[in-house]
């Protein structure tokens, strides 16, 4: 006779449904990425690579096992609140190496990876307590603690320092920049210079398109955010007479890609609902232009990752959150659209 | 995975091809005094009185209505002992042993297909009153009060639904008995004045729609019922669901569908409905699943009520030995309530016992992925009111409109973290009562 046990309902999980299979998808989207980055840098590219992940692994293990120790645990090797089994902080630390440029110091990597990891996910509580995506922060930290050691020797870059991008924004609207790079190798990511990760959209498109066939993310992010992008440097584009390969360039170029499907969809730094999800994206689309375009950066991905990150809990305010589309949802939504556009076309015309 | 998904597994190819078993001589019945929704009661006989089939023994009171009870077998009165019911509190429960010689009460008779005709809506809502007859699908709620109603009603819904995964008693019911069903449903429409009916089951259940179709086109050509077939996702039973998918209507939190022109019985219910008018007799018997991937021969059966679960798990030759330790649910794998042994009695709302095997989930952090937003029926967001839960904020759990949860059980369901979200939304209707 078994023991009877008395539980409450439901008694059925989902059974494919978990966290690690979420988090090693993210990896296995990310293979092809890494693959082409140690192709086209070398074998540098893999000691950047190993030296982000794991100086992430590492932190978060040891950072772990001191708390366990505060918390009067024994120690053990595999911990009481191990948590590198589900694959939350490799994901991290893969991002984040594959931001870096090849040229980057080892020191710098490893030691913006533990700070990254450090200050973004652990003190804020962990796996689903950060406000700000890891890798993103660790990215920021070296472009603003060590722009000058890492720049890009004989390449130009991408995420946040200077990528084909660079040339664009001394001279903004000249079709040279594209010609410098024509727009078939930027897809393919083929002889372009730039971070590690962010050069191939053809494979970033595949990560994303297997991650999208899994459900491991919202599709809905990339896409919106690719789409403002493309949409503003068209209006851009039309009032300044440039042909379709400008707003093309801007969402091909500078890690646009990379930053939509891997980072901002990140779904502990997004919003919870469907709509919020697609304003969040277009609020990063928008920054991403905009800095482009007005800002000192050639390049703002990371950048507006995060600062929308800030504002997800603002998004997910109890008095406006709604799991729905309402009409007065759309039209608040239409009308930020349209006010967008007429505030672009208005900066594009002092730009110019 | 962050999608919005409804689909649960539903297992139901356990006993659904399987032929009903009938067990209709059990040595005595246990009869529940009082519910959920009927707090107190009086007892018309004491030990050793004989009593026959459908004869009125005793009576619950509710909040504004009182239930007769009946008895369910012949047989002779014994004590009153605590049994545990089916909302999972022991409750008084009268024994009556059975005689085995069916002798039915007078007040069982069989009234002619005339003499339904001429019944009014009061004559009917009289009848159901007296047969104490409630929701069969679980909700117990009394069926003369939906049925007294006074709205213009143009459309019967009769939900076959059945969408918790595993449970398969109405799908043998209809099956077994669709003319009864059919029947049921001419009588509730004949009582509300309303000529369109419409019979709601799941897309997938194929054999169903023939046999329903079959019938109706055979034997009640000049009724105008349809059957619709409906999606398969969870919680498709949900009456606010039928109704949106079958009509295409939307009825907010806190309306009645009546004041919509639509009303919804369960596929029981309508049985029930027919049994009370023509035989004149209370739910005595019901279709009962015992399922569970933790017994050895799941079955369907069909069984007085009042019958112990103990008697049913023996007769499906016991719980699986390789399992140490069991959950005993009464209701559907989603929404049911675990019991702490299976000395149980089928009351005539319960519509199957589940034995699975438990299995402790181990929860990680939230990632905030969504699903449980995607999913909830409800439209509301799980994880934010269990958030609000954590932090105590009761104006949060508020604004969040907890309290519209149906407890379903599908976020829980979905969750990627495999926490156990629905806890929480309960814990948020309780505090913000």
């Amino acid at each position: 006779m078994p023991k009877i046990i008395r539980k409450t309902s439901p008694y059925l999980r989902r059974p494919q449904a978990s966290v690690t299979r979420m988090m090693r998808d993210v990896v296995i989207a990310l293979i092809p990425v890494t693959l082409f980055a140690i192709y086209s840098f070398g074998l540098s590219a893999l000691y950047i690579l190993l030296a982000s992940v794991l100086s992430m692994m590492i932190t978060e293990y040891i950072y772990y096992q001191i708390t366990d120790k505060m918390n009067g645990e024994k120690f053990k090797l595999k911990n009481e609140s191990f948590t590198l089994y589900n694959f939350s902080a490799f994901t991290s630390g893969l991002i984040y190496g594959l931001t870096l440029p090849d040229s980057t110091p080892i020191w710098v990597a490893v030691m913006c990876g533990v700070l990254g990891i450090l200050l973004a996910k652990l003190i804020f509580g962990g796996l689903g307590q950060n406000v700000f995506n890891p890798a993103a922060v660790a990215r920021v930290l070296i472009v603003v603690n060590f722009a000058t050691i890492v720049n890009y020797t004989e390449h130009v870059d991408s995420i946040a320092g200077a990528t084909a991008l660079t040339v664009t924004n001394v001279d903004l609207f000249s079709q040279a920049a594209s010609t410098n790079y024509g727009l078939l190798n930027l897809f393919t990511g083929i002889g372009i210079p730039g971070s590690m990760g962010e050069v191939s959209v053809l494979l970033i498109v595949i990560g994303g398109i297997y991650l999208a066939l899994r459900t491991s993310f919202e599709v809905r992010i990339p896409i919106t955010y690719v789409i403002t992008v493309f949409v503003l440097a068209s209006v851009v584009a039309l009032q300044k007479g440039l042909g379709i390969w400008y707003p093309v360039y801007h969402i091909l170029s500078g890690g646009l890609f990379f930053g939509a499907v891997y980072m901002a969809t990140d779904p502990v730094t997004s919003p919870i609902t469907k709509p919020a999800r697609i304003y969040f994206a277009f609020a990063l689309g928008v920054i991403t232009f905009f800095i482009r375009l007005f800002g000192a950066l050639p390049e703002g991905v990371v950048f507006s990752i995060l600062i929308m990150n800030m504002f997800v809990p603002a998004f997910d305010y109890f008095k406006w959150t709604n799991p729905r589309f309402s009409n007065k949802g759309n039209l608040i939504f239409a009308s930020v659209i349209i006010i967008t556009i007429g505030i672009t076309m208005v900066g594009a015309y002092y730009v110019g | 995975m962050i999608k919005k998904s409804r689909k649960v597994r539903d297992y139901k190819e356990l006993t659904k091809a399987l032929p009903t078993l009938r067990y209709l001589e059990p040595e005595a019945v246990y009869i529940h005094l009082h519910n959920a929704r009927c707090k107190t009661y009086d007892l018309f006989v004491k030990e050793g009185d004989k009593v026959t089939l459908g004869e009125i023994i005793g009576e619950r009171h509710g909040g504004f209505f009182e239930q007769p009870i009946h008895s369910t077998i012949s047989g002779t009165v014994g004590k009153v002992s605590k049994k545990l019911h089916r909302t999972g509190r022991k409750v008084d429960c009268i024994e009556i042993k059975n005689d085995f010689k069916e002798t039915f009460h007078e007040s069982v008779f069989d009234r002619t297909d005339n003499v339904i005709e001429s019944l009014t809506q009061d004559d009917m809502v009289q009848i159901l009153k007296e047969k104490s007859l409630v929701g069969l699908g679980g909700s117990g709620f009394p069926s003369y009060v939906k049925l007294a109603t006074k709205e213009k009603i143009d459309t019967v819904v009769i939900n076959a639904v059945e969408c918790e995964p595993y449970l398969s008693s109405d799908y043998r019911l209809i099956l077994e008995h669709p003319g009864r069903v059919i029947k049921g449903m001419k009588y509730i429409m004949q009582a509300l004045s309303c000529k369109k009916g419409i019979i709601a089951i799941k897309s997938e259940k194929d054999p169903l729609y023939q046999v329903l179709t079959q019938v109706i086109k055979g034997r009640f050509p000049d009724l105008d019922i349809e059957v619709k077939r409906l999606g398969n996702h969870y919680p498709q039973g949900w009456e606010i669901e039928v109704f949106k998918w079958a009509l295409g209507i939307d009825i907010p939190f806190g309306e009645l569908p009546m004041k919509y022109g639509v009303i919804g019985f369960n596929v029981s219910t309508a049985v029930g409905v027919f049994d009370a008018i023509k035989h004149n007799l209370p739910v005595t018997k019901r279709y009962f699943t015992l399922t569970g991937d933790a017994i050895k021969f799941p079955q369907n059966f069909r069984v007085k009520v009042g019958t112990s679960v103990k008697k049913l798990i023996e007769l499906s030759d016991g719980f699986k030995n390789e399992y140490d330790e069991v959950l005993v649910i009464m209701g559907g794998p989603m929404m049911g309530v675990s019991t702490v042994s299976c000395d149980v009695i089928v009351s005539k709302t319960t519509t199957s016992v589940i034995v699975l095997q438990n299995i402790d989930y181990e929860e990680e952090p939230c990632v905030r992925c969504g699903s449980c937003v995607y999913s909830c029926p409800a439209h509301l967001e799980p994880v934010q009111i269990m958030n609000a839960v954590k932090r105590n904020d009761k104006e949060v759990m508020k604004g969040l409109e907890a309290f519209r949860c149906i407890e379903c059980g599908l976020c829980t369901y979905v969750c990627t973290s495999k926490i156990h979200v629905t806890d929480y939304i309960r814990k948020a209707k309780r505090l913000i009562g």
